[in-house]
């Protein structure tokens, strides 16, 4: 081989080698940016698109499938974006998706985020227009911490103002921290409280005693509880003890109005009881009537020693005497 | 027509005593002259192949070792400078992403370029030069070979050529680079780095670059070829061709970077 031949050979591996270098790099450049695949246009309407850029990337649950194609203004104030999605990403994406505006990174690019869509939705074509999900911008992130800050100064302020009062011993607490003698109080008051919840313990010690007993098998109120037959019987009990004490009332009744008629006069029994001069008018004839007796008796006896009915007497002496 | 051409820088030296600014403005002219024969006579047959390919040999493989090595260099170097900077808010995994940015952009034309304004150039300049002194391109027309076309349009068609591909060349060795001093500190894997370079980087960004190397090719094969086919007699002229070749060339070269870096800012979105 000729010195000549040797360096066109050369020449040729080396441009060959280089040109291989550019091809294969556009080609994975290409493979990475997708640019040889074919795409679906889809937009959307942001109201702030936040420093987004044509060419920044388009993810769909975190993963990249497409690049913003196109930003100019639309309506009013508002922007419309139109993204590239990859064909093979579409079939994921419903109608009914929602697109946010993100970063992908504490300080990296603006991204735009598509998320949600349900299976039922029929999945987005090319020229679809998508919903714009409204995020919390950081202007209005720190509106919401200004506000923090400030119900944190008005609290520390009540703090300050509280915990002055506790060291001056305004207050019932400052008092409490402060005052001795309500110290004092506080502490016999604890002792106390102390000594009554031991005792409180005791009974409940001895209440579980008592509903131990009470639950021991055969005993008195075990039964009560138990037999129904008990029950029943005292049940019965119960009833004539009712009736029996209805009676009772009844005759207390009758003889409370017994009682309150003898204190009247319109009785026999009550002018007996009350009347003084049908009292001393009975007494009157008691008396007459002792005298009446008297001379009765004495009548009688005459009457006896009378030869006609003396015989009579002396027969019936004589029958008493044979009786015995 | 080739006469004259030729002639035209020994008449005003010769002729008149100009001013400053008026030599300044004529040799201006002369390049244009320079650079529309180079258009006019470059791709019209008879077609000089052979001595093409030498040129390429000469001017594209022979700077090959010297260009990858210092694209090699360049981006672990590169790397390993840029390494604090990012780690200083741990973001060190965006160093391939910033090192794929600054050499496939701007590092690997530039360097290529640069590189090869400082070998290349000089030695087009000195050869062409000492061809002058010696009157051998004389002499070539004398035995009716164009010497334009034969020492002229290769030797600046082979740089135009050569130069993006030794650009090519110092992308790929400076990103292996790049790649090794990550993977050693980072541990970074080939597949991760490749995917986290190329994020960043848009067609644009390869085309800007391929259209720079080529341009800057073509700067360093006629800034050497002009002043080497227009110096004057004696081995001082060499000097001066050779050393005039390279001087020019960069300044012209990062002129042209400038100018490129506005112009491809005109399509970028990012």
């Amino acid at each position: 081989m000729q010195v000549a031949d040797k360096r066109h050979i050369t020449v040729g591996i080396f441009i060959f080698i280089g040109l291989l270098i550019f091809v294969i790099g556009i080609f994975t450049l290409g493979s990475q940016k997708k640019a040889f695949g074919e795409r679906v246009t889809v937009s959307v309407v942001f109201d702030d698109i936040e420093g987004l850029k044509t060419g920044g990337n388009v993810w769909f649950s975190g993963v990249k499938v497409g690049t913003i194609k196109k930003i100019e203004f639309h309506g009013g104030s508002q922007v419309l974006v139109s993204m590239n999605i990859q064909e093979e990403a579409q079939q994921y994406i419903h109608k009914d998706a929602t697109a946010t505006l993100s970063s992908d990174g504490l300080i990296g690019n603006r991204i735009v985020e598509i998320s949600g869509g349900s299976p039922k939705a029929p999945i987005i074509q090319d020229g679809d227009r998508i919903q714009a999900n409204r995020t919390l911008s950081t202007d209005e992130i720190m509106a919401t911490f200004q506000e923090n800050n400030k119900n944190l100064v008005a609290i520390t302020g009540d703090f300050r103002q509280l915990s002055s009062n506790l060291v001056a011993g305004k207050g019932a607490a400052g008092a409490l921290l402060s005052d001795e003698g309500m110290a004092r109080d506080l502490k016999s008051t604890i002792a106390n409280l102390n000594a009554t919840t031991q005792a409180a313990d005791r009974m409940m010690m001895d209440l579980n005693r008592f509903a131990r007993t009470l639950n021991t098998k055969g005993g008195l109120a075990d039964q009560l509880l138990t037999d129904t037959a008990v029950f029943a019987r005292l049940r019965s009990s119960v009833n004539e003890l009712q009736q029996a004490s209805r009676s009772a009332s009844a005759m207390a009744a009758n003889l409370n109005a017994a009682s309150a008629k003898l204190n009247q006069s319109d009785n026999p029994a009550g002018v007996l009881l009350n009347d003084q001069q049908s009292a001393e008018r009975v007494k009157q004839i008691l008396i007459n009537l002792e005298k009446s007796s008297h001379n009765l008796n004495e009548d009688l006896k005459a009457l006896q020693s009378n030869f006609l009915f003396r015989g009579y007497f002396k027969k019936k002496r004589e029958q008493a005497a044979e009786q015995e | 027509m080739n006469n004259k051409s030729e002639q035209s820088p020994v008449d005003h030296k010769t002729v008149k005593a100009p001013g400053k600014l008026a030599r300044m403005f004529l040799s201006l002219y002369d390049v244009g002259q320079f650079v529309t024969r180079f258009f006019k006579e470059g791709f019209l047959p008879p077609y000089e192949g052979r001595e093409l390919i030498n040129q390429c040999y000469n001017i594209g493989y022979r700077s090959l070792l010297l260009i990858s090595t210092t694209g090699l260099i360049t981006g672990m170097v590169f790397t390993k400078q840029s390494r604090p900077s990012l780690a200083e808010f741990g973001a060190t995994s965006w160093l391939p992403s910033l090192v794929a940015i600054a050499l496939l952009r701007t590092l690997a034309p530039l360097l290529t370029g640069l590189i090869a304004a400082g070998k290349v150039g000089s030695s087009i300049g000195a050869e062409l030069g000492s061809m002058r002194v010696t009157e051998q391109i004389d002499a070539m027309e004398v035995s009716a070979t164009n010497p334009f076309k034969f020492l002229v349009s290769t030797r600046v068609l082979a740089a135009t050529i050569t130069i993006p591909i030794l650009t090519f060349y110092t992308a790929l060795v400076g990103m292996l680079g790049a790649f090794l001093n990550v993977t050693v500190n980072e541990g970074t894997t080939m597949e991760a780095f490749v995917q986290d370079s190329l994020e960043s980087i848009t067609f644009l960004d390869i085309i800007a670059s391929t259209v720079k190397a080529v341009i800057f090719g073509f700067t360093i094969g006629m800034v050497g070829c002009y002043q080497g086919y227009n110096s004057s007699k004696g081995t001082e002229g060499v000097g001066k061709a050779a050393n005039s070749s390279v001087v020019i060339a960069m300044f012209l070269i990062f002129l042209e970077e400038v100018i490129s870096v506005q112009f491809f800012a005109l399509f970028r979105t990012t």
